[in-house]
C-alpha cells in the first residue's frame, strides 16, 4: 500500500516551474530519499505533500492514505522543515510541549523526556531556545517533528549543520521510526546517508524526476561502467589517456576510471599492466554521489569532487 | 477548534508570561494616575519663599483692609497640619505701602517697575496701582481701575488673591457712603444657586426617592475612563499580534505549525489568545478602578450597568484591528515595512477620540448616532453614549453590535486569505496591491 501518492503534479510560482509533471508513490513503511540539486523542486515537492501549498489547479492530485487529506490526518505526519523554526523565548519542555499538543498527544511528559534523554538534551529541557547552539536546536526541531509518533515522517535536510556524532544519533533515530513502522521520507544532499539508509532513492533535477527506484536499479542503469586501480611505479602517468577511458577520478593512491559502453575491460587492465604495476583492480557500479554529479552537472570536469563519493562507497 | 485552542493558549501565555506585559499592566495606570498625582503633589510644593508686593492706594481708604485680609490670611491660611506638625505649604503675601505723594500714577509705576527690575529676588516682586476714583467707578477710566503689574504674568496666585479682600472693602465702603445698612444690603443680593440634579425615582416601598445630585465632572469622566481604557487595552491586545506574526513568518516557525495546523485555524487562534490576554488587562483594570473609585467613596459612579457592553465591544474590537495586524505581519517582511501599514490602522482606531466630547455633551444628537454606527468606531463611542445618563434605546447598541459583527468577520475573513499567501512569502514584503488581489481571489 502506497502512503503518498503523487500522480503528474506541477506547481509554478509565476513564470518559474517548480516542480513539472511529477508523479511518485511512496510504499508503506519505506525510507525514501530525496535528493537534487539546490532549487530543483525538493521542498516543494514535500510542501506540497505536507498540503502547505497546494498542486497548480488543473495537474494531477496527491493522496496521502489514499484521500486528498484532511485535516485529521495530518496529525498523524511529522514534518521538519528545511529552515528551523523555534519560538526563541520558549523553554524546550514547553515547546515540544506545545508541538505534542498540536498533534493532538495527551500524553506526552514521558515522550518528550525520553526524546531529550535519546538526544542528549536533558540538561537544556528548561533552557530557552535562544540559549542553543544550531545543532542543538536542530534536534529539538527533529523531536518535535516525531514527538507525536507519526505514522509519516517528512523530514526536509534533517542531517544538515550536524557534527559527526549527531547525525548519527539521528540516523539511528529515523532506522527506529521505520522500524516501528513508520514511513519515512527525507530529502538530503548526504549522499552517504541516502545510500545506506534509503529503501527508494527519488531524483528531482530542475523540476522533474530523473531518478526513481531502489539503489540496486539506479546503479544498474549506469552498469558496471567504473575501474578502480591502484598503480605502482607509473609516476606521472595519465590514465586518460588510454583507449575507452572518458573519465578520471584522481585520489592521489588510487584512481577511478569511468570507462565508455563497450569498452572491453580486460583490454584496459592490459593497458595499465604495461605501464606499472597492478595492486587494485576492480569493477564496480558508479556511487550514488557519482550518478548525481553526472545528471545535475554532465558538462563538468568533476575534478576533485570524487572524494566524497570514494567515502561514500567505502564507507 | 482543539488545534486554534492550543495555539491561543500558547499565544496566550507568551503574552502574558514576559516581563514586559507585567512592565506595561503595572506602568500604565502609573503613568496615567501618576501625572496627575504628581501634578497634586507639585501643586504643593510650591516656592514658599514671601511674596512682597508694593501697593500704590490713590483711594487711600483700601491699603489698610488688605493688609489686614493679608495678615489674617499669613496666619492662618498658608498651613498644613495642626498644632507642633504644622507646615508651611504656601508662600506669604506681604504688601508694602507706598505713599505716592501727589505723583503722576505712571511715574509712581515707573519707580516701582525700576525697582523690580533692579533688584534682587527679595524685594517686590510685583506692584498694584489703585486708581483714584476705584471706589467710586465714575470720572476718568484711567483712575477708574485697580492695576496689577508684574514681570511674572504666569505666576497668578496674588493678583486672584487680591480680588477680594478690595472688592469686599470696596463694596464696604460704597455702601457706608450711601447710607445703606451691610446687613439689609447683604440679605437683599443674597445670590440663589441653581441646582443640578438627576430625575426623580421611586424607590422599593413606593416613596418617591429625592433626585441625587448629578456630578458633571463624573459624567464626563466615566464616559472618557471607559474609551481611553478600550482604545488602551485594544493596542495592547492587537498591536502585538503584527510582531508575533512577523516572528513566527521570519523564524520560519509558520512551516512548522501549518504542517500541523491550518492557517484559518493558526490565526484565529493567535486572535483569541490576544482577545483573552485583552480580557485580563480589562478585568485587572476595572475590578481595579471599581475599588479604588468605591474606595474614593464614589461606589455609584462605577458604570456598572455597561461593563458587559464594555466586554462584548473589547473582544469583537480584539478580533477586528487583531485580524488588520495578523494580516500587516504576515504580508510584511520586517519590522519597519510594517510601521507604514500600521500607521493608517491606528488613525482609525483613535479616530473617535477627535469627536467623543461633542458625542458625550449630545449623546442622543444624530451625528452622535450616525458616528457611533461606523463598525470602527462603534466599540469607543456606544459604550460613550450608553454610559452618559439617561443612556440610549437598547437597539442602537444592538444594531452598533451587529455592524461590529460584521465588520469583524469581513475583517477575520479578509486577513485570513493574506494570511495564508504571506506567512510563507519570504524576501520581500507585499504590496497593498497585492493583498488586495489575495483577498479578492483566495
Amino acid at each position: 500500500m502506497n502512503v503518498v501518492e503523487i500522480d503528474n503534479v506541477t506547481k509554478t510560482f509565476g513564470a518559474h516551474v517548480a516542480v513539472n509533471g511529477l508523479s511518485l508513490h511512496v510504499p508503506q513503511g519505506s525510507i525514501y530519499g530525496f535528493i537534487g540539486p539546490n532549487g530543483s523542486g525538493k521542498t516543494t515537492t514535500l510542501r506540497m505533500i505536507m498540503r502547505i501549498y497546494h498542486p497548480d489547479a488543473g495537474s494531477g492530485v496527491i493522496r496521502v492514505w489514499g484521500e486528498n487529506f484532511s485535516e485529521a490526518a495530518s496529525d498523524r505526519i511529522g514534518y521538519l522543515p528545511e529552515e528551523r523554526g523555534l519560538y526563541k523565548k520558549m523553554k524546550v519542555r514547553d515547546i515540544l510541549r506545545f508541538y505534542a499538543e498540536l498533534k493532538g498527544l495527551r500524553d506526552f511528559k514521558g515522550a518528550v523526556s525520553a526524546w531529550l534523554e535519546r538526544l542528549d538534551l536533558s540538561a537544556w529541557a528548561d533552557k530557552k531556545v535562544e540559549t542553543l547552539s544550531k545543532g542543538m536546536s536542530q534536534k529539538v526541531q527533529f523531536i518535535s517533528a516525531v514527538i507525536a509518533n507519526p505514522e509519516l515522517v517528512v523530514l526536509d535536510e534533517p542531517f544538515s549543520g550536524l557534527d559527526p556524532v549527531n547525525a548519527d544519533v539521528l540516523r539511528e533515530a529515523v532506522l527506529d521510526l521505520k522500524k516501528r513502522g513508520a514511513t519515512v521520507i527525507f530529502s538530503t544532499h548526504d549522499m552517504s546517508a541516502a545510500e545506506r539508509m534509503c529503501d527508494f532513492i527519488f531524483m528531482i533535477h530542475k523540476g522533474n524526476k530523473v531518478l526513481d527506484g531502489t539503489l540496486e536499479s539506479i546503479q544498474d542503469r549506469y552498469g558496471q561502467d567504473t575501474i578502480r586501480v591502484k598503480l605502482d611505479g607509473a609516476n606521472g602517468f595519465d590514465p586518460s589517456r588510454l583507449p575507452g577511458v572518458e573519465k578520471v577520478n584522481d585520489f592521489g593512491r588510487l584512481q577511478e576510471l569511468r570507462i565508455a559502453p563497450g569498452t572491453d575491460t580486460q583490454d584496459v587492465l592490459a593497458e595499465l599492466m604495461e605501464r606499472g604495476r597492478v595492486t587494485h583492480f576492480e569493477l564496480s557500479r558508479p556511487s550514488l554521489h557519482d550518478i548525481f554529479v553526472r545528471i545535475a552537472r554532465p558538462e563538468s570536469k568533476d575534478v576533485g569532487m570524487g572524494a566524497a563519493g570514494m567515502e561514500a562507497v567505502h564507507a | 477548534m482543539r488545534k486554534m485552542i492550543v495555539v491561543a493558549v500558547r499565544e496566550y501565555q507568551a503574552a502574558v508570561k514576559t516581563k514586559a506585559f507585567i512592565f506595561t499592566m503595572l506602568m500604565m495606570p502609573i503613568i496615567w494616575g501618576g501625572s496627575i498625582a504628581v501634578q497634586v503633589l507639585l501643586r504643593d510644593k510650591v516656592d514658599i519663599g514671601d511674596k512682597k508686593v508694593a501697593v500704590a492706594d490713590y483711594t487711600g481708604e483700601l491699603f489698610d483692609a488688605l493688609a489686614r485680609e493679608a495678615t489674617v490670611r499669613n496666619e492662618t491660611k498658608i498651613f498644613d497640619g495642626e498644632g507642633p506638625a504644622r507646615k508651611q505649604v504656601k508662600p506669604r503675601f506681604l504688601f508694602e505701602k507706598v505713599d505716592p505723594a501727589g505723583e503722576d500714577p505712571s511715574r509712581v509705576g515707573l519707580a516701582l517697575s525700576e525697582r523690580i527690575r533692579n533688584n534682587d529676588s527679595n524685594d517686590i516682586m510685583a506692584f498694584i496701582i489703585i486708581g483714584a476714583d476705584a471706589i467710586g467707578g465714575g470720572g476718568d477710566p484711567e483712575h477708574a481701575t485697580i492695576n496689577y503689574y508684574s514681570n511674572r504674568p504666569t505666576y497668578d496666585d496674588v493678583q486672584n488673591w487680591v480680588r477680594e479682600p478690595l472688592n469686599n472693602r470696596i463694596r464696604e465702603v460704597r455702601m457706608q457712603r450711601a447710607n445703606l445698612d451691610p446687613k439689609v444690603v447683604g440679605e437683599v443680593t443674597k445670590y440663589a444657586f441653581v441646582g443640578n440634579l438627576g430625575l426623580v425615582s421611586v424607590d422599593e416601598s413606593g416613596q418617591i426617592k429625592k433626585a441625587e445630585q448629578t456630578n458633571e465632572l463624573a459624567n464626563i469622566f466615566v464616559p472618557m475612563g471607559l474609551m481611553m481604557l478600550m482604545l488602551m487595552i485594544i493596542m495592547i491586545g492587537a498591536s502585538p499580534l503584527v510582531n508575533s506574526v512577523l516572528e513566527e513568518k521570519t523564524l520560519r516557525i509558520a512551516e512548522v505549525l501549518l504542517g500541523s495546523v491550518p492557517p484559518f485555524q493558526l490565526m484565529m487562534g493567535k486572535l483569541v489568545g490576544m482577545a483573552g490576554v485583552s480580557l485580563t488587562v480589562a478585568t485587572v483594570y476595572l475590578v481595579g478602578a471599581y475599588y479604588a473609585i468605591r474606595q474614593a467613596g464614589y461606589a455609584s459612579f462605577f458604570p456598572a450597568h455597561v461593563v458587559w457592553w464594555f466586554v462584548l465591544y473589547l473582544s469583537l474590537s480584539v478580533l477586528m484591528y487583531g485580524s488588520i495586524f495578523t494580516a500587516v505581519g504576515a504580508a510584511v517582511s520586517d519590522l519597519k515595512e510594517s510601521q507604514s501599514m500600521i500607521t493608517p490602522v491606528m488613525l482609525i482606531a483613535v479616530a473617535p477620540m477627535f469627536v467623543w466630547i461633542n458625542v458625550v455633551r449630545e449623546p442622543s444628537s444624530t451625528m452622535s448616532l450616525t458616528l457611533s454606527l461606523i463598525p470602527t468606531a462603534t466599540p469607543m463611542l456606544m459604550i460613550v453614549r450608553q454610559a452618559v445618563p439617561p443612556g440610549i434605546p437598547l437597539w442602537q447598541p444592538v444594531v452598533g453590535v451587529i455592524g461590529v459583527l460584521l465588520m469583524t468577520t469581513f475583517c477575520v475573513f479578509a486577513a485570513s486569505r493574506i494570511f495564508r499567501v504571506g506567512i510563507l512569502m519570504q524576501g520581500k514584503g507585499a504590496k497593498v496591491g497585492e493583498m488586495f488581489r489575495w483577498v479578492l481571489r483566495g
